[in-house]
């Protein structure tokens, strides 16, 4: 058994060290490369962490999406697990996003907090998969936490529709999309060095969540492994 | 707090959260692996002896 794991973990150790590549690369580049920002000044770098956290926060609950769907589908536990671990990390990342987005909004807005319609909706999207962690602990019958918990996975995710649109539908204090806009390329409406910047933060983001997703995935494997051998033996 | 106090801040909390999501993580996974081997011993020595 042992011998199977190996070429994961020297899968993971690889991601992990490319991911830590990356962010170096990426921190440098957006703390000492990009020029700041003509209107916000030095305070805009906070940018190049919050765009990529709540992208990888969406990311996250679109695995929790999949997985949970396909847990309801076909029963399958290894979906169950993936919809489990996406959902801590998507946990992490959201509350990562409002942290840095409240730290933003300080200096340019006044205020560490508003409840302007994206942010409310964020913190919405935070308590929805929060819930969702929690109902799982509370349900003693493993099969009945899966299916209630890929139910409000299922259900929470049509929240991010609503946050992406919600700076067009209401009068909101956050500032419209920068970069997934519908009438415009994102070259088109970012200088290039920030552009540059976002992608790099975003690659880093992304390889360190992979990793961090397989770590998490191997942990419910083992400890789901533990559980039946435990079964076993008692019988 | 000047503008680079508010990304230091911003930047030393994700980071700093970070780390300690991954080494809280990284010891359940230990902690899960060394279960697992001490299972596998006693089954071996259950059938061995």
């Amino acid at each position: 058994m042992a011998s199977n794991h190996q070429p994961r973990k020297k899968r993971k150790g690889i991601l992990g060290a490319l991911a830590l590549v990356a962010i170096a690369i990426g921190q440098y580049w957006n703390l000492a490369v990009v020029p700041p920002d003509a209107y916000q000044g030095e305070v805009q770098r906070i940018m190049y962490l919050h765009l990529p956290s709540i992208l990888t926060a969406y990311l996250s609950y679109f695995l929790v999406f999949i997985g949970s769907g396909m847990y309801l589908w076909k029963r399958e536990k290894r979906d169950d697990l993936l919809a489990h671990s996406a959902a801590e990390l998507g946990v992490l990342f959201t509350a990562l996003t409002i942290i840095e987005g409240s730290i933003w909004g300080k200096p340019t807005w006044g205020v560490w907090w508003t409840w302007d319609a994206r942010l409310t909706l964020t913190a919405v999207l935070l308590l929805i998969y929060t819930g969702y962690l929690m109902l799982r602990s509370l349900i003693e019958d493993e099969n009945r936490a899966a299916s209630a918990a890929a139910v409000v996975g299922i259900i929470g995710f049509l929240d991010i529709p609503l946050i992406h649109m919600s700076v067009y539908w209401w009068r909101t204090l956050h500032q419209p999309p920068s970069i997934l806009r519908p009438d415009k390329a994102p070259w088109e409406n970012v200088h290039p060095a920030m552009l540059t910047a976002l992608v790099i933060s975003f690659v880093g983001f992304l390889l360190l969540y992979f990793y961090l997703l397989s770590l998490r995935y191997r942990v419910g494997e083992m400890r789901e492994e533990i559980k039946q051998r435990r079964l076993e033996r008692g019988r | 707090m000047g503008p680079w106090g508010f990304v230091g801040l911003a930047y030393g909390i994700v980071w700093g959260v970070i780390l300690i999501y991954w080494y809280c993580l990284k010891r359940r996974y230990r902690a899960a692996a060394e279960e697992l081997a001490r299972l596998d011993a006693e089954e071996t020595s259950r059938k061995h002896g």
